[in-house]
């Protein structure tokens, strides 16, 4: 019987999209300073890659990807998130990374078809 | 089955949402300065009443509030967002708000229920 491995397909696995992502946010600003100039492409670039391989896990997951990018400078920053949705299959998972100059958050929402 | 007035399909109106976040925003955070002691209390403030007024609205969408509040420093800050989704259905709106000593950006997402 395939249900054991189908449940597992079918709930969001927290610790795989993480990997997908912090790997999506190295490659693009891995080694950079911040540059104003490049941050939008720098902000495509995260969230479009971060989506197109969370799309090809193919599971039956609607997603949304949120980044936020932040210059070090002593600013501060609060966020928070407020879900509606189905406990039992529906998930988030945020990364946060930091380099010398740049703080970026990014989140994940997965919401089950 | 005349159980849905305007059609099985309901899709997401994001001026509507968009009201309910800016009202929701004024409400808590209307005419006070950034106090670092107090942001934590006002994102989590923001983030539930929003999503109990859009619930209340009793349509079938799951939704996800998410909100970030910055001090006015001089900092660049910049956001960005990137959604797989059914697009006739689904939907999201930002609310970008400030005042002299904070900004307030608010983005809600909408994923319809499929019944």
């Amino acid at each position: 019987m395939d249900e054991d491995q189908s449940s597992e397909e079918t709930t969001f696995v927290v610790d795989e999209i993480t990997t997908v992502i912090k790997e999506a946010v190295e490659s693009t600003i891995g080694n950079s300073s911040y540059q104003h100039s490049k941050i939008n492409q720098w902000m495509s670039s995260i969230v479009e890659s971060s989506l197109s391989q969370l799309t090809k896990l193919g599971k039956p997951f609607k997603y949304i990807v949120t980044s936020i990018i932040l210059q070090k400078n002593g600013a501060g920053l609060h966020t928070a998130s407020s879900c509606f949705w189905d406990n039992s299959t529906d998930g988030s998972c945020t990364v946060r990374w930091e380099n010398k100059t740049i703080y970026c958050i990014v989140s994940v929402f997965g919401l089950s078809i | 089955m005349e159980e849905y007035h305007s059609g099985d399909e309901v899709s997401f109106s994001p001026d509507d949402a968009s009201n309910v976040v800016k009202e929701c925003i004024e409400g808590i955070i209307g005419g006070v300065d950034y106090s670092q002691n107090k942001v934590n209390q006002w994102t989590a403030s923001i983030v539930e009443h929003t999503l109990t007024q859009l619930v209340k609205q009793g349509k079938p969408f799951k939704y996800i509030v998410n909100c970030a509040v910055m001090q006015k420093s001089g900092a660049g800050l910049h956001t960005a967002n990137s959604c797989y989704w059914d697009t006739t259905t689904d939907g999201s709106c930002t609310v970008r708000w400030e005042n002299r000593t904070m900004y307030c950006v608010v983005s809600v997402f909408a994923v319809a229920i499929a019944l």
